[in-house]
């Protein structure tokens, strides 16, 4: 065996090693199949540190800037996406997820109702390389109670004041409404899907394509 | 620490230009050293009595290819996320036979005509000034072009998923056909080896 190797030339030698590694690579897939594996260790701590969260707040201020750095994925199923979805939103029920283009390199931020679907989604992500999956903290619920329509204190002190201003411009962005009173009150919320919507200069129409302004230019 | 490097963020526009010029160096450095810098070697390809080019070309592709493989499968490299150049077949034919005419008749490509030029040959500047002046000239003319030049789109497809193959046997198949065209190529060079000079 080695004095067949030794009598190849550097040619025949270099022709037979990309030989082998053709016949080895008949059996590789350099796209990533269904199934992952994960660090458990370093999950735990992102989520124990709450490094994997957006508030909602935040994300209302990153769509009213018009912020194109991330891509907001409703989770809900279609009816409910079809009432209402924040600005930005693009629809990927959550069988979907993996084959909906999200790119790995992609800040994603996700959302439902509550927070339990979202979670799980962000797991599914997490697990299969996508490095910057974040979950809307407390979900669409959290969205109505702190965005939409937040509590504005009845009796304001100065600081109390200019947050209220605040909270109350956000929440006229986004066609909500201001309550005064205790959380989850007698103030009744109303339905989302009467609210006329915000006309968002945002990185994409909801569910739309993406817009080309967006794209970075690539080749040649 | 995942690839491609600068879609993950690992370094921005203004060192992507730095990584850039570093690559277009140590390129432009191989062609040189392959003897592409001269217009007869890389012509006696068309006369088929050097094969080199073939050969050298070949060798870059299978060597990336089996990279990109094998990089993808260990999960170093999203491979989604390499940017593929949409195929637009008729168009891409016509320019590929613009090129190729271009290449016989002034003996450079576009990358080996800079390498030239570097090492100082007349001919190789020249041509670096052509394809400049023929950049003005597409550039100028591309509204007329603009239909044709978008015309047959099919997308950015692979062979893999032209073939309905798994990816896996198209690389296999590919390095079969290296190492075929190899031998062949060898067999080529001896039929029409130019004749000695005295």
């Amino acid at each position: 065996m080695k004095t067949m190797l030794s009598r190849l030339g550097l040619n025949q030698k270099l022709a037979l090693a990309a030989f082998v590694l053709g016949v080895l690579a008949i059996a590789a897939s350099p796209y990533r199949g269904t199934t992952a594996t994960i660090d458990t260790k370093a999950l735990a701590l992102e989520v124990a540190t709450e490094a994997d969260h957006v508030e909602p707040l935040d994300l209302a201020a990153w769509v009213i800037a018009g912020r194109a750095d991330y891509r907001l994925v409703d989770l809900r199923g279609e009816p409910e996406f079809g009432q209402y979805q924040i600005p930005t939103a693009e629809h990927f029920p959550l069988a979907t997820l993996m084959e909906a283009g999200l790119g790995r390199n992609e800040k994603i931020i996700l959302y439902s109702d509550g927070g339990v679907h979202s979670a799980q989604a962000w797991l599914l992500l997490r697990a299969s390389g996508y490095k910057a999956a974040y979950v809307l903290e407390g979900g669409l619920d959290e969205w109505k109670e702190q965005v939409l329509f937040p509590i504005l204190a009845e009796h304001p002190n100065d600081f109390q004041r200019a947050r209220d201003e605040r909270l109350k411009s956000v929440a006229a962005f986004f066609g909500g409404q201001p309550r005064t009173g205790s959380r989850g009150g007698p103030v009744a919320m109303p339905m989302p899907g009467a609210l006329p919507a915000p006309s968002v200069v945002g990185p994409a129409s909801p569910g739309g394509a993406r817009p080309a302004a967006r794209k970075k230019k690539e080749g040649c | 620490m995942s690839a491609p490097f600068f879609k993950f963020g690992l370094f921005g526009d203004e060192t992507s230009l730095v990584v850039a010029f570093v690559i277009g160096i140590a390129f432009g450095f191989f062609l040189e050293r392959a003897g592409f810098g001269s217009a007869r070697k890389l012509v006696s390809q068309f006369y088929l009595s050097d094969m080199a080019v073939f050969k050298v070309m070949f060798t870059a592709i299978v060597t990336a290819m089996l990279g990109v493989t094998y990089l993808g499968w260990i999960g170093f490299l999203d491979l989604s996320l390499v940017y593929l150049v949409p195929t637009y077949l008729a168009p891409q034919i016509v320019g590929g036979l613009v090129l190729g005419f271009g290449f016989v008749i002034g003996g450079y490509c576009p990358g080996t005509s800079v390498a030239a030029s570097a090492t100082g040959k007349l001919d190789g500047i020249a041509f670096v000034a052509g394809v400049f002046a023929g950049l003005f000239v597409f550039a100028e003319a591309y509204p007329l072009l603009k239909g044709f030049y978008e015309s047959t789109p099919v997308g950015t497809v692979t062979m893999p998923q032209v073939f309905g193959l798994p990816y896996g046997l198209v690389v296999f198949a590919v390095v079969l056909m290296a190492i075929g065209g190899f031998y062949g190529a060898s067999l080529v060079e001896k039929k029409f080896a130019a004749p000695a000079k005295e």
